[in-house]
């Protein structure tokens, strides 16, 4: 009587110690979630914005990472860019007029290209509906036996042991 | 060792299962490798201009000699607009052929150039232009961006605009004052046929 | 006799033995005879000795800078320094083919002796037969479009350009792409038996158990070499990142991502039978996905930094691509119905449902990463456009991804297999929880905001806290060998990973990047750092001229990022200079010596914080690879860990 009453207990403080790293979890992340910081500044958002555009002539750099001159030229303006307030749909619609759709490293989401965003969700979901599904099959035929030729591969896999 | 057991009932179905799994797969790998197999190596791939036909993006500023330049108020002639640098070294082989160009048309006024430095200092441009000659407006990349606004990735690249105003041609690995002017006789002809036609059109 | 003739022979010689294998192990095979075991014995023997000298003449002409030899001519050079001289086998194309080749000859004789005893098994034998067909195919390679040992006829006093300047300006190359290949052949082995598995219809757990250490190995060096590229190109490239979802690098990482999921779903089917369709998939395309990535590095199909000079090797690859594809869809879908599953999960919250939840997250991480890499060429083909997939596309995809994986990470070494009880559970995370909400409270005090990074890292500190709780209790129970054995070595690997994932997201969401135009004596400020310039100095090497910055960080030590420019490669590249701590790193490289202005510097400074993180996380997973490798002999892997058979068919 005694065990369950201190398991009752300490299934009790169990509780409480949960709810305890939730709320402290839940808060904290909160707060920092909600307070943002500093404010990027508009260095930081000029090499986060060229990091998401392709160099033109350097294989598979970006704007942000290539020593190019080209590279060069196009961080200075949108650095001038962002000065002045552009929004970043201004900058990239200036950078893909100028330099070809092929600069933005990010695929636009209309057209063919909106596939290379849609197939992995659809993917994904198709997968966790098939497992839902084979979960419930399973679930159905709980009737289940060790064949005879499960039986025997695990011998034959004992037998390879030493 | 083989396995020698005899095959459950229910194989038709797990084989059906089999087959569909497999044969999109096979299909898809497939294309997958056709894909591959038919992509050209990156290097060789052409980058279009999109300004041809177009109007010329704006260049207006102070030369490094200190005079206003303005695309606009050379409407009129032909313009070769030059983006060039001083360090790269088809951009110095081409330099005499543009000196060359210039010269045979200064007399006439129908054609002029402007070159545009590509992320070199005003400095280092006009010690450039002393030391090879040439005699015409020069824009530093520290007075402007026009490089952006023309989507020049690597120079040397020059774009030919016509009396127009328009883009007619964009150039690449350095000019051949032969080239050029063969392109500009060629353009006018046609021009000229295609005015010859409208006016028999029109009559 | 010159190097080339000798390569060529050793070459040649390999191919014949190679060739010879495959036949003798074939007939070996349909004669239903063990009598192939002395002559695979000797050409296993012949192959590697052929690969071995074939390396040995190779380092020979580039040591003696034999310019006769086409490959040394032109990646050679009497300048180089001698380590990356050594180091050059492997800077190029044909090169590293060769590497390639000796370490698959490597892991060949390393199967003929782990596997003696079985030479009469037609396990064994077909195994050898496939490794057979690869060394064939490498070794043809290298009498076909990747000749090394082409000849050369060097005018008078000839000097080569040396190896790409980026490849001589950092140790690790030299150690970089042994180990990547180490770890990318290493699945060849596990895919032999896998084809073998199927071939023989023993495609029950024997083969898994045949290879299972290898797969860790494999996985372990791939890890590994992984780690050190972006080590690598984060010292050198001077971008101040070590990671850009570059197609070479995805290359890397897709058979990284199959491999790690199969490492997981193995012990699905060695602990309960099932899985066995998915869990050959997974090999044959971990070994797929390596050759695939051999394509994509060395085609030139797509824009990489790190991709070699084009070659016309790209269709042999894709020819041996789809033979790979063609066979191992063929037998899976021969064997179909031999691979039936016996068994099924319970339920989803166990632990062999956690491990399918963690691989339908690989798979689907593998697949963003393949769309993403060939996507456009899959838009060039279908309407003519050129564009690009790069960082945002990833970052925003692979994420939420990411995390749930380290939530998975958290949950899945305290499930139990079969059935887990919420009590259980309640009582088993509790720890972790409160480790993670500590984890998230700490970062959020010294400063830490947003979201996305906070999630990581209170994810993180979760899983941390359930890999460690695991690992404590093992310790408490076993002493040392509590570290030793694949699910305690799994568990410091699980660590290693973790501190990645938090430096990779920290490192990301904090970076802070800018460039300053410097007079000696001025001092720009960067996220609380100051950066003094104290001017340059140039130094004269054989090779190269170095015009080295001296910059002082926060008024202490002088860092010197240099400007190098190599003449005879006609190249000029950014040396970077790193101070790191364990909080943060500055990363300075400099961009230009800016000409007309006297002495002005333009550098760019990048500052991210715990990259170190990041390389001691590789060194955590390599020693965790390391013990669970170790026998950890406490259990037989075939012995039952949950309730017996028995009790559960009723």
């Amino acid at each position: 009587m005694s065990t369950s009453i201190t398991r009752k207990r300490r299934s009790n403080l169990r509780l409480w110690s949960w709810i305890g790293a939730a709320v402290l979890a839940v808060s904290a992340f909160l707060y920092g979630s909600v307070s943002g910081g500093q404010p990027q500044t508009n260095a930081e958002r000029a090499h986060a914005l060229a990091d998401n555009f392709a160099c033109p002539v350097c294989s598979g750099q970006s704007v942000a990472q290539s020593d190019a001159s080209v590279a060069r030229i196009i961080r200075r303006e949108i650095r001038t860019w962002v000065d002045e307030g552009r929004t970043t749909d201004y900058i990239r619609s200036q950078l893909v007029a100028d330099f070809g759709e092929d600069i933005d490293y990010t695929p636009s989401a209309t057209g063919i290209t909106s596939l290379v965003w849609i197939l992995p969700v659809v993917g994904g979901a198709g997968a966790i509906t098939g497992l839902f599904f084979v979960f419930r099959r399973w679930k159905l035929d709980a009737d289940f036996e060790a064949s005879a030729e499960d039986v025997a591969l695990v011998d034959a896999a004992r037998a390879d042991l030493p | 060792m083989t396995n020698t057991e005899p095959v459950p009932d229910t194989v038709p179905a797990r084989s059906r299962l089999a087959v569909w799994i497999v044969v999109p797969l096979a299909v898809t790998m497939g294309l997958f490798l056709i894909l591959l197999a038919t992509r050209d190596p990156s290097t060789t791939r052409v980058r279009q201009s999109r300004l041809i036909g177009g109007v010329a993006p704006a260049i207006t500023g102070t030369a490094i000699d200190g005079s206003q330049f303005d695309l606009d108020n050379e409407r009129g002639r032909w313009v070769v607009v030059n983006f060039f640098s001083t360090t790269c070294v088809p951009c110095q082989i081409e330099h005499p052929e543009l000196v060359k160009f210039q010269q045979a048309h200064e007399a006439s006024g129908d054609a002029t150039i402007v070159s545009v430095a590509f992320d070199d200092s005003s400095e280092n441009v006009r010690r450039f232009f002393e030391r090879n000659g040439g005699d015409w407006p020069v824009l530093a990349s520290d007075t402007g961006t026009y490089a952006v606004s023309y989507g020049v990735a690597q120079v040397p690249e020059s774009y030919l605009i016509a009396p127009s105003g328009l883009v007619v041609d964009k150039l690449i690995g350095g000019i051949k004052l032969q080239d050029l002017e063969s392109r500009i006789t060629a353009l006018e002809q046609a021009a000229a046929e295609s005015r010859a036609a409208a006016d028999n059109g029109g009559g | 006799m010159s190097n080339s003739i000798l390569g060529s022979g050793a070459v040649s010689l390999g191919l014949a033995a190679s060739i010879t294998g495959m036949i003798v192990v074939a007939m070996g095979l349909a004669n239903h005879r063990g009598s192939w075991k002395r002559e695979t014995r000797w050409l296993v023997g012949i192959m590697t000795f052929a690969a071995i000298a074939a390396v040995v003449v190779m380092e020979r002409a580039l040591i003696t800078r034999d310019f006769t030899v086409a490959y040394v001519a032109e990646n050679g050079s009497s300048k180089t320094p001698a380590l990356f001289n050594f180091a050059t086998m492997w800077a190029a194309l044909e090169g590293s083919i060769l590497l390639w080749t000796l370490i698959l000859t490597g892991y060949v004789v390393a199967v003929l002796v782990k596997f003696r005893d079985r030479h009469d098994d037609p396990m064994v034998g077909w195994a050898m037969l496939t490794l057979f067909v690869v060394t064939t195919f490498f070794f043809a390679l290298m009498l076909g479009p990747a000749n090394p040992f082409k000849s050369f006829n060097p005018p008078l006093g000839y000097d080569g350009p040396g190896p790409n300047p980026l490849l001589q300006n950092h140790v690790l190359m030299a150690f970089h792409p042994p180990v990547l290949y180490l770890g990318y052949v290493g699945f060849t082995v596990p895919f032999a038996f896998a084809i073998s598995a199927l071939v023989t219809g023993r495609v029950g757990e024997g083969w898994l158990l045949a290879t299972r250490r290898w797969t860790v190995m494999a996985w372990g060096f791939l890890s590994l070499g992984i780690i050190l590229g972006a080590w690598w190109s984060y010292e050198t490239l001077g971008w101040g990142g070590y990671w850009a979802w570059d197609p070479v690098e995805n290359a890397s990482f897709l058979p990284w991502l199959t491999g790690t999921a199969f490492i997981h779903s193995v012990m699905v089917q060695e602990r309960r039978g099932m899985l066995r369709v998915w869990n050959l998939s997974l090999v044959v395309s971990t070994f797929a996905l390596t050759i695939l990535g051999t394509f994509i590095t060395r085609s030139g199909v797509l824009n990489s930094v790190h991709a070699f000079v084009e070659s016309g090797i790209g269709p042999w690859i894709l020819t041996f691509f789809a033979l790979i594809v063609v066979v191992s869809l063929g037998l899976i879908a021969w064997r179909g119905d031999e691979l039936r599953s016996p068994g099924r999960i319970d339920s989803p919250v166990s632990r062999e449902g956690a491990f399918l939840a963690n691989n339908v997250l690989f798979a689907a991480f593998a697949f963003v990463v393949l769309l993403g890499t060939i996507f456009p060429l899959i838009v060039e083909a279908v309407d003519g456009r050129s564009i690009s997939v790069g960082n945002p596309y990833f970052d925003r995809m692979t994420m939420p991804i990411g995390f749930m994986l380290l939530f998975l990470m958290g949950i899945a070494p305290v499930l139990p297999w079969r059935k887990a009880s919420s009590g259980v559970l309640s009582q088993r995370l509790i720890g972790p929880a409160w480790f993670g909400a500590a984890v998230v409270l700490f970062s959020v005090l010294v400063g830490a905001r947003g979201w996305a990074p906070l999630l990581a890292f209170g994810l993180g500190g979760f899983a941390a806290g359930a890999s460690g709780r695991q690992l404590i209790l093992a310790t408490r129970r076993q002493g040392w060998r509590g570290l030793v054995g694949r699910t305690n070595g799994g568990m410091i690997v699980h660590i290693g990973v973790i501190l990645i994932a938090v430096a990779f997201a920290a490192s990301n969401a904090y970076v802070r990047q800018d460039e300053f135009n410097l007079l000696p004596g001025d001092t720009a400020t960067m996220s609380g750092h100051t950066l003094t310039f104290e001017g340059s100095t140039v130094i004269e090497y054989p090779n190269r001229t170095e015009r080295v910055a001296r910059i002082r960080i926060d008024g202490g030590q002088v860092y010197e990022p240099a400007l190098a420019t190599y003449p005879f490669a006609g190249q000029s590249i950014n040396i970077p200079s790193v101070r790191s701590t364990a909080v943060d790193d500055i990363a300075l490289s400099v961009l230009s010596y800016p000409e007309g202005t006297d002495d002005a510097v333009l550098l760019r400074a990048t500052i991210q914080p715990m990259i170190v993180w990041l390389w001691i996380g590789g060194l955590v997973i390599a020693g965790g690879t390391l013990m669970a490798v170790v026998p950890g002999n406490r259990r037989r892997p075939t012995d039952p860990v949950s309730a017996p058979l028995e009790e559960v068919s009723v």
